[in-house]
Parts: structure tokens; sequence; C-alpha cells
């Protein structure tokens, strides 16, 4: 019997304390054994392992937050203009009370004659009451009860459309972009801050061996017979590596150059190919003969010994002491002497072999800002032939890396490995010793060369970045990567450039130190601002944000790196305020080291004192919680399990689906729902507003203007379906116009479409077609006579007319507002007014009197009034007074005024800016800044921990004796190693969190 | 070991998720791709303006045609309560119900009145929208079909007795029963009384198909079991005993006061010249008189009555309201489309650069 006895539920991914209890003996257990949910086991076959927490108790889960009912800000702004539309019915019931009862008082009261009051009426006063009670249901069709459900058809059509979307959808993954909640789709239309995820949403995750430079020869660039570079796409066939047997199919290279000078023997490659295949942690795996597997502690390894795998220095297998390597097709095996292992500081790795030949050599690879340094000063030429190459891959975003190698003597290493021995047994500041024991022997090296490895971004993530950047959404990137990994990402992904006038880089550890860094940051901004002078600084701002500094008017380009401990203290209540202000001055923003509770925390930062519309973006469990914070989720599907799919509310499998969703569909979902709100604000005022004009002559007596069946059916039937199909179909711009112009997306942003504003003036031209609908009618029909002389004016002739020009008005509006006139556009308009007097006629027939005479009393109505030609110039006086403001208004507002997307409509030289802006958006070549980095996401440890060979497979029986034997030795370097180093050798727990 | 299991089982899970995304390749079609086939709106500066002065001519024209032809029309009217103000005053006191009380107004007539001369009634201040008001009356009953119901005609549905009025409700009770008699003084003594048309002054819609009488004998035994409503002084049945075609139900007098105005004023037709004799032309200019039979009190709601004599145009007879508004929309659609023109030319120059920038 054992039992655990350990802290409650938590959510920090860092810390975990308790005990085991087993056989009587007590064990600790922090978090070096534990293991989080998601984790992969790297490594090694099997594990025993035993759930501490499951479920939502896992450390993970408690990460990812709340779920929180998301709705749209037009939602929230429907839903007051509703309560504000309700005041408003309220006050019209009022005023025709109180008119009802003034009227009842004076003329009522001696009209009592002819219709005598109810005999529960008693006084002018109650009558008034009364007559309040019937407007509020007369006039309740201003509040419009059908407008959440038209709403909701409309945002379910955008889903599909989302859903349908056939540039959407990946046929590598054969995986369609998914809408997973149908109420935000207008959201995507307003979009100003995108909090990426890296690995998996930006990068693939997948190193690839791109290119290297060899004793000052650059391999890996494809040249065309014109000697011109060739670029992506137009490659011939990649190297045949079928030489090799133990080649890896999927390792793909280019230039062949560099396999003649293998297969010619040129030392210089050899031995650059043997140090790829001695000098790394990976592991191999042979399951049959020929079938190399590769554990890689970092994608960046991986890709290095898979590269020196299929050029022909095949690393095989590995003991504790010993590597075998297959050269050119002989097996070689070097006794391992030592590992320098990676850390950090040293951001460089050694090894020290014994060749078969009994000659010691060091191996080392790592940064070039520290290697270079540690050369041996007699080749200054490779020196600079190097380092030119290193700065021409740096320019590409690729991960560079320096090798060289040092020859040492059998003294020398024997003294060596003696300091080295007496270091790693200190007591006190073991690391710092063994540092500068390392240190000691890379001196002096050898160049041997260089390689790069380009972190494989997903298709189309710089161009995506870019174009979002256009359209003014600013991106934060949001990761647990390392701060080197996350800042070379945001260099390949355009989002750092070295034109930036500075990147701030914040690291400090206490809040004092974050709060300086974030003040100097700001003093360097506004000084910048200053000098630059005034006149250069204004930017096109939102008229009503009055954001809290002068920041946001910062000129040139900065960006903001801020790391997972720092961000701690930049949450922290006092001090968010002014991380917000910094990091919303800068064009980029990159966190690394977050843990994803801090990604959620950031968001709602963002959020919460922005005002702005959030959208967060991610693949993986991590991300969670931010996709939940944020208003709009979106999770990558397809890669790494579907919790971040499952939370999110739109899914698809590329990164750069993202621009297609923002700037198609967002758009015009906003687009359309804007403009279908206002025509159905507009279109139930001037409906309903006729009422009250008719109460001052019908002695506010509640009587309708219209027929019943008119009233019942305006909204169901004569006007819904046109609307809807606007709100469904509705394109301003064709959709390659909204990518060539990402300015078209700035409405949604600035929320220019529908807001007060624009519901005040829709509400205000409803009331002047009512008032029109109402007092033209009114002045014809009081003094005029049917052309057989008959009395004209009668209510229910004034009714067919009044609802007669209503539907017309509103359908000619429609029309207008309709940008986009499919065959369906035309079905519903039309046929809503053939239906309307298809209905009318059938409504006022003589069949359905006879069979109904109190029902239908409108009999013959429409075809007696119908006739009159009095009636239809009423008709058509009606629409064109109702119309010609609305068209008059237009044609100014386009002569003046026009929107950028009324410019890009009417402009007939599309084609010139189109080519200027493909000229912005292809890659600029950078040639400086260098941003070596060895192996990002390696972890230290690994060295020690393969030199124990503890990690090597139990089941090879010749390692069998060797392993029991060293065993002790491990476990006691191991529990050293905890007891005084953050990062250990389970670091394949942290590792395995993905960042 | 348990990671492991979880890792097979999520195996078999993506495998079956992928042959349904397999079915899950979005269909390409117009619809689902928004790619329709559609006329994008453009309103180009020469479509408005062309518009906007095409339908400033028209409503110009239509103005001008529409006040040629309300001008044309010859109207008199000549308001009654005041110079019958004993009659009226009669009328207050509903005890006096009946004393007959005649009015005579004399009037000269300048100019003829050519063509059909209509003879309306008009009414200020009574409210035939009131909500109860309209809603008091009972389609089937005035059908015919089923005289007892008067499940509508609240307050006017049941005599004290019990006995359905017939027709019930307000409408019908309060119908507008003054006589008006339109004499021509064509030599100073003698006057001839008018010849005057009592049909066709409905719809045929109300006469045929709305009011029908309940099929019978005779008239009076088939409103048996129905009593007169309280403000009438006679029977429905012998509204017009002269003619059977104009009596009960479709007495044509009762017909258009059913069919209620739209607003408190309102004017009904009364009478047609009969165009026979000395009226083959219409009414020649002249002395005449309006002889009254004054029964419909006003002045209790502080209303007024009057009698309208009228001609017609082509569009009825239509006021000077319907040209007025047409010539003034029409001159303000032209302004504006003046105006519209100057600033689109004055634009025009701008405009280009901006584009070309």
């Amino acid at each position: 019997m054992g039992e655990v006895v350990c802290e409650p539920p938590n959510n920090k991914l860092d810390k975990f304390s308790g005990t085991l209890y087993w056989k009587e003996s007590k064990f600790p257990l922090s978090n070096q054994n534990m293991l989080l949910r998601g984790c992969v086991l790297r490594n090694t076959e099997w594990c025993f392992g035993l759930v501490v927490f499951a479920g939502p108790d896992t450390k993970l889960m408690q990460n990812s937050g709340r779920t929180k009912f998301k709705r749209t800000s037009i939602d929230r702004l429907m839903n007051t203009l509703v309560l504000w539309i309700f005041g408003f019915l309220v006050c019209m019931g009022v005023i025709l009370a109180i008119g009802n009862a003034i009227w009842e008082h004076e003329v009522g009261t001696r009209f009592q004659v002819y219709l005598p009051w109810d005999e529960a009426v008693n006084s002018a006063f109650f009558s008034g009451f009364l007559s309040f009670w019937s407007y509020i249901i007369i006039l309740n069709t201003v509040v419009p009860i059908s407008l959440y459900v038209s709403v909701e058809v409309i945002r379910l059509g955008h889903s599909y459309f989302i859903n349908w979307d056939k540039k959407m959808f990946c046929a590598k993954k054969r995986t369609p972009a998914e809408a997973r909640t149908t109420t935000l789709n207008e959201e995507l239309g307003q979009v100003e801050y995108v909090f990426s995820d890296k690995t998996g949403t930006l990068t693939q995750n997948i190193m690839v061996f791109s290119k290297c430079s060899i004793s000052g020869h650059s391999y890996g660039d494809v040249f065309d017979v014109l000697g011109h570079k060739a670029e992506l796409g137009e490659r011939p066939e990649p190297v045949d590596f079928s030489f090799n047997p133990l080649a890896d199919k999927k390792f793909l290279f280019w230039d062949s150059t560099l396999l003649e000078a293998v297969k010619m023997g040129d030392p210089h490659t050899h031995e650059f190919f043997r140090l790829l295949s001695l000098c790394h942690t990976v592991m191999s795996e042979e399951k049959n003969e020929g079938e190399l597997y590769y554990k890689a502690q970092s994608p960046d390894e991986g890709a290095l010994v898979t590269a020196a795998r299929n050029f022909g220095f095949v690393f095989r297998s590995r003991t504790p002491k010993t590597i075998t390597v297959h050269e050119m097709g002989t097996a070689v095996t070097y006794q391992l002497l030592a590992i320098l292992d990676f850390n950090n500081i040293r951001k460089r790795m050694s090894v020290i072999v014994r060749n078969p030949e009994g000659r010691i050599r060091l191996y080392c690879k790592g940064a070039d800002t520290l290697l270079l340094d540690r050369l041996h000063p007699s080749t200054p030429e490779l020196l600079s032939t190097t380092t030119d190459h290193l700065n021409e891959y740096a320019g590409e975003g690729l991960r560079t890396l320096v090798l060289a190698y040092k020859d040492l003597d059998e003294e020398y290493y024997g003294a060596w490995a003696q300091r080295r021995l007496q270091a790693s047994l200190a007591q006190d500041s073991r690391e710092d010793r063994l540092a500068s024991v390392y240190e000691e022997v890379e001196s002096d090296m050898v160049l041997l060369g260089a390689t790069a490895i380009e972190d494989k971004l997903q298709q189309g993530v710089p161009e995506t970045i870019a174009l979002l950047t256009l359209a003014n959404i600013k991106i934060w990137v949001l990761t647990g990567d390392k701060q080197e990994t996350a800042v070379n990402i945001g260099y390949s992904c355009k989002m750092l450039t070295d034109d930036m006038t500075e990147v701030f880089v914040v690291t400090g550890h206490t809040v004092l130190e974050v709060r300086e860094e974030l003040r100097k940051a700001r003093e360097k901004m506004m000084d910048a601002s200053h000098s630059v002078g005034n006149g250069f600084t204004c930017q096109e701002r939102r008229s009503s944000a009055k954001l809290t500094s002068v920041l946001e008017a910062v000129a040139g380009e900065y960006a903001l790196v801020i790391n997972g401990h720092s961000l701690a203290h930049a949450l922290e209540a006092d001090m968010e305020l002014e991380f917000l202000e910094t990091a919303c001055a800068c064009k980029a923003v990159i966190c690394c080291r977050v843990t994803p509770l801090q990604k959620a925390q950031v968001v709602e930062l963002v959020k919460k004192h922005k005002k702005a519309v959030t959208l967060a973006i991610g693949d993986g469990a991590n991300d969670v919680s931010m996709i939940k914070t944020a208003h709009i989720g979106v999770g990558i599907s397809g890669q790494e399990g579907i919790q971040a799919v499952l939370a999110s509310d739109y899914s698809f499998s590329q990164f750069k689906f993202l621009q297609r969703l923002l700037l198609v569909h967002g758009r015009w979902s906003y687009l359309r729902m804007c403009k279908f709100l206002c025509y159905f604000f507009y279109k139930n005022f001037a409906f309903t507003m006729v009422h009250f004009w008719f109460g001052f002559f019908c002695g506010f007596s509640a009587q309708t203007v219209y027929d019943q069946y008119f009233i019942t059916l305006y909204n169901i039937v004569y006007t819904s379906l046109p609307v809807l199909a606007m709100g469904v179909f509705d394109q301003d711009v064709p959709e390659q116009r909204s990518m060539e112009y990402p300015k078209l997306y700035e409405p949604g942003q600035l929320n220019l479409l529908f807001n007060k504003r624009q519901f005040f003036i829709c509400i205000a031209r409803g009331i002047y077609t009512s008032v029109l609908m109402f007092f033209i009618p009114y002045g014809v029909f009081a003094e005029a006579t049917r052309d057989d002389g008959t009395q004209l004016a009668d209510y229910q002739s004034f009714a067919v007319t009044v609802a007669t020009s209503l539907v017309i008005v509103v359908s000619v509006q429609i029309g207008l507002d309709t940008g986009y006139w499919t065959a369906i556009n035309h079905f519903f308009i039309w046929g809503s007014l053939a239906v309307y007097f298809a209905i009318l006629f059938a409504m006022h027939s003589n069949g359905l009197f006879d069979m109904f005479p109190n029902q239908f009393r409108f009999v013959g109505n429409a075809q007696n009034t119908l006739a009159q030609p009095t009636v239809w110039l009423t008709i058509t006086l009606t629409t064109v007074v109702c119309i010609m403001p609305v068209v008059a208004f237009r044609f100014l507002k386009l002569s003046l005024k026009p929107d950028l997307s009324d410019t890009v409509r009417y402009t007939q030289l599309v084609r010139k800016k189109q080519k200027a802006q493909h000229r912005c958006l292809r890659r600029v070549g950078r040639t400086s800044s260098r941003r070596s980095g060895y192996a990002f996401s390696h972890q230290e440890g690994f060295g020690e921990l393969i030199m124990s060979g503890k990690n090597m497979r139990l089941s090879s029986l010749a390692l069998a004796s060797f392993a029991t034997r060293s065993s002790s030795n491990w476990i006691e370097s191991l529990r050293r190693k905890k007891s005084d180093s953050a990062s250990s050798p389970c670091g394949a727990a942290d590792k395995s969190l993905k960042e | 070991m348990s990671e492991e299991y979880i890792s097979v089982t999520c195996r078999t899970k993506m495998k079956r998720i992928s042959e349904d995304y397999q079915s899950r390749v979005p269909d390409n079609t117009a619809l689902k791709q928004q790619q329709l086939p559609a006329y994008r709106l453009q309103l180009s500066a020469t479509g408005i303006l062309s518009g906007f002065f095409a339908a400033g001519a028209f409503c110009l024209g239509m103005g001008i045609i529409l006040i040629l032809s309300a001008k044309s029309i010859k109207e008199i009217e000549v308001k009654y309560t005041k110079i019958c103000a004993n009659c009226a005053e009669l009328r207050e006191d509903a005890t006096n119900f009946d004393k007959e009380c005649t009015c005579s107004i004399p009037f000269y007539l300048s100019e003829t009145m050519k063509g059909n001369v209509y003879m309306y009634y008009k009414l200020y201040g009574f409210y035939q929208n009131l909500y109860q008001y309209i809603l008091s009356r009972s389609n089937s009953q005035l059908l015919g079909t089923d005289l007892k119901d008067v499940g509508n005609c609240a307050p006017f549905s049941n005599s004290h007795d019990g006995t359905p009025i017939a027709p019930c409700g307000a409408i019908a009770n309060s119908i507008f029963n003054d006589t008006i008699i339109l004499s021509y003084n064509l030599n100073s003594s003698i006057p001839i009384e008018v010849p005057m048309l009592r049909s066709k002054i409905t719809w045929w819609t109300d006469k045929y198909v709305k009011f029908q009488n309940p099929s019978s004998i005779n008239l009076s035994s088939a409103f048996a079991g129905t009593t007169k409503p309280p403000y009438w002084s006679k029977p429905v049945y012998e509204l017009d005993e002269e003619d059977p075609g104009n009596n009960g139900f479709l007495n044509e007098d009762f017909i258009v006061w059913m069919r209620t105005a739209a607003f408190p004023t309102f004017k009904k037709l009364y009478r047609r010249l009969n165009r026979i004799q000395y009226f083959i032309e219409g009414l020649p200019a002249g002395n005449y008189s309006f002889n009254i039979t004054y029964n419909f009190p006003v002045t209790r709601f502080k209303g007024e009555k009057s009698v309208v004599l009228s001609t017609l145009t082509w569009s009825g007879g239509s006021s000077l309201f319907l040209g007025l508004a047409y010539t003034v929309t029409g001159a303000v659609t032209w302004l504006a489309s003046f105006s519209m023109m100057a600033i689109h030319l004055m634009l025009k120059k701008k405009k280009m650069l901006f584009i070309q920038d």
C-alpha cells in the first residue's frame, strides 16, 4: 500500500510538493517528479506513473480559465438600443395617453352621444390610462422582436460561409475551416489585437537544415542556369541520396554541390559532417536494420544530425563512453571522453572524443557571438567570409551555428580532465568552476564552418502578418518558448525588422527592475518622438479615443520583448497600466516564457483597458485559457490535440487563413450586420411612427393606421426576406480587394458602421419617412374625391394607400442598400412586393369576405383604391420624397467624403495600386543583425545524462551490466543536480509541455 | 501505460475524423464560395444626376398638370350650422327629436358648373375614426345572413328590451339624416327642384358584396324581430320606400355613411346631378337655394356641417395639395440636382488627382 499526500489542485505549473509513503518509507515529491497533462514520452518506450490529478483538477486545466459566455459588442450595443427604444416607446405611450385624456376631456365627453364611453371608463384620466396600454401594444413594433431571430439567422449564414470556404480548406490535412460558434461573426471585422501562440501556430515546429558554410564556401543556395538565385517553387529536383542506404527519405536538400564535395572527399567537408554526427545529445534507435530513428531533445539538433546522416556521416548508436558513426559506409567508433554540456550562458556545447587512431579532438558548436571570439586567429580570411555567410543566413531568418574543432594532446587532456573532475566535485559554486574549466579548453579552436537551420514557419505567415499589420491589427506573440527563439521567429515573421528604431527587452526579475525597464523604454520613445517633431507624429487615430498617454502618437517603430518572470510583475495591479501603455506604443510585442494563465492575463488586460476587440489564436492545450479569454478564440486544428479547437470559436488548420477570416469574412460579416441593423431599425420606425401621427387625428383612440393583417405580416412576410438576403449575401467590394487594400478593415475597428450615431441617423430617417408617409396622404385625402365623385378619404382607402407606399418605399430603400444584387436578392425583393399585392388582393377579395364577414372587413378595398390615379400619384410622390434625400445624401458623401471602399469601387486605376502593394509585401533580405542561436529549444543536462548512460536502452544486453554498474553514480549526480539547479535531466517533462 | 492507451484511442479517433473530413471538402459552388453572379449596385454620378433631373421634370410636369386640373374644378361650399342657428339650437336638446325644422339657404352661382355636378355633405369635427366607433358594426348582419349577430356592436347592439338592433352599432346609429334639396330659381318666382340622382354614389363592391338585405317576401317581415337604432326616426326598411333597390341595408346613403372616414373632417357624396332639362350642361349660373331639413345635431360636439357642390376632373376632385406638393418637390429636386452637379464638377478635378495619388 502506497499513499501520496500532496497539495490541493492549483494552477502553478512550476511547483509541486507532496510526499509518497511507500513500504513505510517517505519519498519527497517535487515538480521534477511530475508529468503534466498533455506530455509526450520521449526516448523511452514506457514508464510507470501514478495519476495524481485528473480531469479538471490537472494543473493544465486549472490554467485554462473559466469559460465565459461570449457576446459581440454589437450584441451589447443592440441590447442597449433596444432598451432605449423601449423607453422611447413608453414616452410615446405617455404623450399619446396625455393627448387622449385631454381629448376625451375636451371633445370626447361631448361626443358621447354618438359613442358613449365604456361602462368601466368614468373619467378622461382613466381613458388616458387605458389608451396608454393600447398604444404600448400598437407601437410595440418599434421594439424589434424579430430582430434577434434575424440576427441569428444572418450569423448562421455567415458561419456556413466560413465552413464552406474552399480557400480556407487545408488540402494537406483535409480540414475545412469551422465556425464553432455562430454568434461572433461580425466581431471578426473589428479585431484590433491578435494574440498568437508561436509553436504550431506561426511555426510548424520543424527544423530544416537549410544552408551551410564550409571553410568559406556556402552551400544551400540553388542557382538556375543563368546563375541567378532560384526562388522557392522553381527549384529543380532535390539532391539524390540513394547512394546512402541509411539516408532519411524525408530529408530534402537542393544544392548538389555539397554532396559532390562530400563524395570528392574534401577533408573540411568530412570534418564538418563528422562534427555534426558526434557533437550532440541525440539518442538513436534502430528498430530494424537500417531503420534509424533519432530522438532529439531539441528539433535543431535532430535536423543537424539528420543532415550529417544523409551526407554520409550516419550517427548509428551510442553508449555512455562511445559513439558509433558510419562514415561514408564504414563504421567508426569514437571514444567519448567528455560532453561539455550546453547552457544558456555558454550557448555552446562541445564533445571531446578519441578517434580510432587515438587522436583526441574537441568538437564544438555554438552561437557565433561567443564562438568566433574563441577561434585561433590564424585564418582571418576564412573568419570574414564565414561571418559574411552568417550575416546572409541571419538575413534570411535562419538560425545559425558556428562549428569549430581543436586538437588536444594526451597530456593536456589528462590534466584538464583532472581539473574538471575536481571542479565537478566541488561543493560550492560548482557551476562557475565547471564553466571556467570548459572555457579553458574551448579556446584557440579552428573554424570549420557554419550551419543554418530554418525554423519552418507555417505557410504564408510573414505575408499574413504583414497584411494584418497593414490592416492596423496589432499582433502580439505570447509563447512559452525562450526569448531567443521567440525573437528569432519574430524576425523571420517580419514582426521585428532591423528598420525598427529599437527593440526593448524586459527581463527584470524584481518589480523595481521591471518598472525601471518599462520607464526607460517609454522615455526613449518619448524622446525620439520629441526630437522628430510634432508635425511628423500625427497619426490617424480614432477621434473618440482619448487614450491615456502621448505614447499613442509615438514616432518610429518599436518592439517590446518581455519575459515571463518580468511579465508576472508587469501584470500586477499597480504596474499593468504602465506595461499596457508601453506595449501598445510598440508595433510588435513578444512575450516569452509565459504560462497559459499569463497568456490569458495579458489578453484580459488589453480587453479591459483598451476597449478593443481581441483575437487569440493557438493550437495547444496551453492556449486554451487565452482562447477562452479573448473576444474571439481561434484554434489551429489538426496539429497537436484538440483542446484548443474545442475551446475555440473558430478553427482552421493554417495561420494564413486568419487573413481571410478577418479581412474577408469578418469584414463582410461586420458590414452586412451593420447594414442589416440600420435598415431594420429604419423600417420599423417608418412603419410604426405612422400610428403616432395618426393618433393626433383620431382622438388618440389607439386606432391603427393599417389593417391588422398588414401589421401582422409586415415584419414577417413583406420586409423580412429582402433584408435577410442583404444581411447574408451583401458585398461592398470583391474579396480580392479587401486583401489588396487592408485599410478597408479599419471602419470595423473604429466601429464606424453601426454605433449610436448611426442608430440615431437610422431612427431619424425612419421618423422622417413616417412623417411623409402619413402627412402626404393626409394632405391629399383631406379634400380629394375619387374620379366617380365618391368619397376618397375613407379610413380603409387611407390604410391601403399608406401601407402600399410604405412597402414600396422600404423596398426601394433596401434596393438602394443592397450593394450586391444576386438572383436571390432579386427574387426576395421583387417577390416581397409581389407577395404584398397578392396578399392584399386576396385579403380584400369577395370570397374571403363571404366566409368571414367580420374578419375581412376590407372587402373590395384594394381594387377600388388602387384603381384611383390620385392614390398612385400619392404613392409616387411619397416614394420620391422619401428616397430622394437619401440618394442625394449618398451622392454628396461620395463626392465630398468618400470612404475607402467607395474609392476602391470607383477607382479605375486599381492595377496601379495592386502592383505597389505587392512590392511592399515582397520579402526584403536583411543584411544586418545576426541572431545566432544554438539550439534554441535546447535544455541543459543532457550531456550528463548521456555520459551516465542512464537513458540508454536497458534492453541492450551489452549495456545492461554497465548500467547497473554506473547507476549509483548517476543517482548521486542526479540528486546533486536537482538540489542546486533549476533545469534537470527530467527536463523532458518540461519540454514535452511543448514550450 | 495509461498515456499510451490514450494515445491509441486518440489515434483511432483521429482516423475516424479524417475519414469524415474526406466528405467535408467544401463544395465548389458559387453560392457556397460567395461568388454568385451578381450586379454590383454602383451609383454613378451621371446616373444619379440624370435620375434627379428626370424625377424633377416629372414632378414639375405632374405638379403643373394637377394644379391646372384642380383649378378647373368649380366648387361651392355652404356652411349651414350657423345660418340655421335656430335649428341647431333646437337639435341641442334630444327631446325635440320629433319637431321638424327646416332651413333654406339661398345662394348665387356666378359661373356655370359644367359637366357632372356632385353634392356632398361635409362634417367638421365628427370622429368617424375612433377605435371603438370603427369597430362598432356587424358585417354579418349587414350582409343579411345573420340579423341577430350584434356581437361587435357595443354599445348599440340591443335595445332596452333586448331585441337586437338592425343595423346595429355606433356607426349606423349616428347616420347623417339631414335632407338637402337644391332648388333653382329660374325666374325670381318659381323655384325648380334640381333633379338629383341618389344612385351610384357608393362603390360597386359595397352595394353588391358588402351589403345585402335579408331575403324574405318583403323587407318589413325580413327585419322582424329587430328594432331600429335609437337615434333613427324610422326603421331601416323604410329608408326609401319608393325604390326597393335602395331600401334596407342597400340604401346608398346608409352605405355611404357606413364607409367610415379617415379624418374628423370629411365630406361624403350625397347626390349626383341628373343632367336633364335645364341641367344637361351642368348647373347653370343663377340663384339657387338649399332647402335643408335639419335633423343631425353637430353643435353638441362643437362640430359644423356644410353642403358642397363640386365638379370633377380626370383624377377626381383633387385639391390643390397634390399639385402643389408635386411642384415643390420637382423644384426642390431640380435645385438639388443643380447644386449636386456643381459640387460634382468642382470636385471632379480634385478626385482625379486623389485617385492618381
